[in-house]
C-alpha cells in the first residue's frame, strides 16, 4: 500500500533543478509545492505537513540540514530526501543522523527518482495507518474510561439503591442512594461482607438465590424499614449469571413510600365513599319496607311522605354519585378543557338564572355588583360548576328571607369573586375542615341540608386547576363569605 | 325491665323510620341527633338500651359517646349498640367479639346498616331485651 496522490515540497534554490523535479512528480499525479530558498523551504513546510521534502543540501540562506532540522522538529514522522550534488559518505551519516529518510545524489535519472518516491509515499502510507490506528486506539481508551466515570456518575445519581455482591457474599460496588435508603452510612465499603447491615428480608432474598443451586429468578417484594423514619422500599434482587455460573447478585431498593400512601388515601377515600352512599340507601330501604309491609297502618298520607322522603334521598344518591365521579375524573387529570376567554358577569347571571327557583324558595334577595369587565380564561363548564356550587352553598346554608351577595373586583392579576350570605356561619372548627372529602357541618341548622359533602373538595380542584385559590371568611350564625381568586384573561 | 331505647342518629330519616315501629311494638324511644344531645337524653331517659350512629358530627361520635355512657355510675348493665354503615366492608375494622374489644370500644354490640326495620325490632326484643331480662 502506498499514497497514490502525494503532497511534496521541493525545497531548491536551483531553478531548473526544481521545476525539473516539480514536472516529474507531476507527471506522476503528485501535488507538488516548491520553496526556492531554505527560509520559504522551512515556512512552507511547517506551516502544512506534506507526504514527502526533498530538501536541497546547499542553499546560500540556510543550509539543507537547517531546514531538515526544523521540520522534524515539528513533524517528527516526515519523510525527508535530500538532494546533493556532493555526495559523500559523511553527508549520508549526517543527513540520516539528522532524521533524512534517503539522499539523492544530484544528478538524477527520472526513473530513479520516481522508484525512490514511491517507496517514500509507501513508508509514508505505512506511517500515517500507524497513527491512525494508535490515535484511534486512544480515543477508544479515552472513550472508555470516560464510559466508565460516566456509568458510575449515572449509578450514583439514580435515587434508587443498587448494590451488588459477588459469590463471597462482599458488596463489590454501591451507590450512595443504597446507603441513604438503608441507613448504613459510614458502616460499610465495598469488599465487606454486608449481611448484617442488611434488613432481614433483603438477607432473606440474598440466602435464597445464593443457596439455590438452579437458576432463581428475580425476588421482588416490600420491605419496611423504621428507624430513623418509616420507610417502604420495594427490594428486587436478580442473581447476575455468567456462562450459567452464577457470579453474585444485584439488588436494586426503591423507595415506594409514597406510592403507599397514596395507596391508603384512595383506599380510604373507597371507604368513606361507600359509608356516604351507604346513609341515603338505608334510609330508602327502610321507607320502603314500611310502605310494603305496611307496618304503621293504613294511612296514605304516612306513606306518601314516605315515598317523597325516598325519592329525595334517591335523588341526593345521583349527586353524590356524580360527584364522586366528578371528584375521582378532576383527581385523574381526566378532565379535557377547551380553553376560552369567559365572561364573568355573563358566567353569573346565567348561574342565577338557573338556580332562580332554588333563591325564590327560600325567599332570598339577590344582589350584584362589580362583576362587569372581568374576564377569565377558562373552561366554561369548570366555572359553571365552581360558581353553581358556591352560589348553592350560600342558597343552601342561607337563612330564610336572607341574601346573597356577591362582588367582583380587580385584585392585581386576579380577579376577584366574593360571594356572601346571611346564613347560619360556621364554627372556626368546622372552617378548617370544609375541604375534606366528604366533611360536612353538623349542627342543630344543617340537619335539614343535604348535600354529599364533595361540593367543595370540586371547588377546590377547579380552583387550583387554574392556580386560582379561595378564601373563606365566616362567623358562626351570622354569615360566610367565599372568595374565588383566579388569574385575570389574557386574551384581547 | 322497662321497654324504653335512646336512639342516636343524625339522620333524620332514619329516627323516622324506625320510632314509630319500635313504639309500634310497645317502646318507648327517645331521639337525639348528636353525641352531646345523647347524653343529656340519656341522663333524663335512662334507658336500658341505646343505639347509636358511629358518624356524627365527627367521625368517631359515636365511640366517644359510649365511653361517655359506660363512664357513668350504674351503666355497667346498659346494653349500648352501635349502629353504622362503616362496617368490615368499609375497611373501618372494629369488632366487638371478645371480651377485650367490648371493653375498649365500650359497646356491647354492632350492627351493619342498612338494617331493616323489621331485624332491627326483632333483634332489640328478641336478643338484647330477652338477656336483659334473664
Amino acid at each position: 500500500m502506498r499514497i497514490e496522490q502525494g503532497k511534496i515540497l521541493v525545497v531548491d534554490d536551483e531553478l531548473g533543478m526544481r521545476e525539473g523535479i516539480r514536472r516529474i512528480l507531476e507527471m506522476y499525479g503528485h501535488n507538488v509545492d516548491t520553496a526556492s530558498n531554505g527560509t520559504e523551504g522551512i515556512e512552507k513546510g511547517i506551516a502544512n505537513e506534506y507526504d514527502l521534502y526533498f530538501i536541497d543540501l546547499r542553499m546560500p540562506d540556510v543550509e539543507g540540514t537547517q531546514v531538515l532540522r526544523e521540520i522534524k522538529l515539528v513533524y517528527p514522522e516526515a519523510i525527508c530526501v535530500i538532494v546533493t550534488a556532493y555526495a559523500s559518505i559523511e553527508t549520508a551519516v549526517e543527513t540520516t543522523r539528522l532524521g533524512a529518510y534517503q539522499y539523492i545524489p544530484k544528478p538524477f535519472e527520472p526513473d530513479e527518482l520516481q522508484i525512490l518516491v514511491n517507496r517514500a509515499l509507501e513508508r509514508r502510507w505505512y506511517i500515517l495507518e500507524a497513527r491512525r490506528l494508535r490515535e484511534e486506539q486512544e480515543r477508544r481508551l479515552l472513550q472508555v474510561a470516560h464510559e466508565q466515570s460516566r456509568m458510575r456518575t449515572i449509578i450514583n445519581s439514580l435515587d434508587d439503591g443498587i448494590m451488588v455482591i459477588n459469590q463471597e457474599g462482599q458488596v463489590v460496588l454501591f451507590n450512595p442512594g443504597f446507603i441513604k435508603l438503608l441507613n448504613v452510612e459510614s458502616k460499610i465499603e465495598v469488599g465487606d461482607k454486608v449481611w448484617q447491615f442488611l434488613p432481614d428480608e433483603l438477607n432473606k432474598q440474598l440466602r435464597e438465590i445464593f443457596s439455590k443451586k438452579e437458576q432463581v429468578k428475580a425476588i421482588q417484594q416490600e420491605i419496611i424499614i423504621h428507624p430513623p423514619a418509616k420507610l417502604v422500599i420495594m427490594a428486587n434482587t436478580t442473581p447476575i449469571i455468567d456462562k450459567g455460573e452464577l457470579l453474585g447478585v444485584v439488588s436494586v431498593l426503591r423507595d415506594i413510600s409514597e406510592l403507599k400512601k397514596i395507596d391508603i388515601m384512595r383506599s380510604q377515600f373507597v371507604d368513606m365513599a361507600a359509608h356516604e352512599l351507604k346513609s341515603p340507601l338505608s334510609a330508602v330501604q327502610g321507607y320502603l319496607e314500611l310502605v310494603v309491609d305496611k307496618t304503621l297502618g293504613d294511612d296514605p298520607d304516612l306513606y306518601e311522605n314516605y315515598l317523597k322522603r325516598s325519592l329525595d334521598r334517591t335523588k341526593s344518591l345521583v349527586n353524590l354519585i356524580n360527584d364522586l365521579l366528578n371528584v375521582t375524573r378532576l383527581e385523574a387529570g381526566k378532565v379535557r378543557r377547551e380553553i376560552n376567554r369567559q365572561d364573568i358577569s355573563e358566567l353569573l347571571s346565567e348561574r342565577l338564572n338557573f338556580m332562580k327557583n332554588d333563591i325564590k324558595e327560600h325567599n332570598l334577595e339577590v344582589r350584584i355588583s362589580g362583576t362587569e369587565q372581568l374576564f377569565v380564561d377558562a373552561d366554561r363548564i369548570d366555572l359553571q360548576r365552581l360558581f353553581t356550587q358556591v352560589i348553592s352553598n350560600a342558597i343552601q346554608y342561607n337563612r330564610e328571607n336572607g341574601s346573597i351577595t356577591i362582588n367582583g373586583s380587580r385584585n392585581g392579576h386576579y380577579i376577584r369573586i366574593d360571594v356572601t350570605d346571611t346564613g347560619i356561619g360556621m364554627r372556626p372548627e368546622d372552617k378548617e375542615r370544609l375541604f375534606e372529602d366528604f366533611f360536612r357541618a353538623k349542627n342543630e341548622h344543617t340537619r335539614e341540608i343535604t348535600g354529599t359533602g364533595l361540593g367543595l373538595t370540586i371547588v377546590k380542584k377547579i380552583v387550583d386547576a387554574y392556580a386560582g385559590k379561595i378564601e373563606i371568611e365566616s362567623e358562626y350564625e351570622k354569615g360566610t363569605t367565599f372568595s374565588v381568586f383566579l388569574p385575570a384573561s389574557k386574551m384581547e | 325491665m322497662d321497654k324504653k331505647i335512646l336512639m342516636v342518629d343524625d339522620d333524620t330519616d332514619l329516627i323516622n323510620i324506625y320510632k314509630p315501629v319500635l313504639e309500634k311494638e310497645g317502646y318507648t324511644v327517645e331521639t337525639a341527633y348528636d353525641s352531646v344531645e345523647g347524653l343529656e337524653k340519656f341522663k333524663e331517659f335512662n334507658p336500658p338500651v341505646v343505639v347509636v350512629d358511629l358518624a356524627m358530627e365527627h367521625f368517631d361520635s359515636g365511640f366517644v359517646l359510649c365511653h361517655r355512657i359506660k363512664k357513668l355510675p350504674n351503666t355497667e348493665n346498659v346494653r349500648v349498640i352501635i349502629m353504622t354503615s362503616a362496617g368490615h366492608d368499609t375497611g373501618i375494622r372494629f369488632s366487638t367479639d371478645t371480651d377485650e374489644e367490648k371493653n375498649w370500644i365500650k359497646a356491647d354490640d354492632y350492627l351493619e346498616k342498612p338494617i331493616s326495620p323489621r331485624d332491627l325490632v326483632q333483634y332489640l326484643s328478641e336478643k338484647i331485651f330477652k338477656e336483659l331480662e334473664d
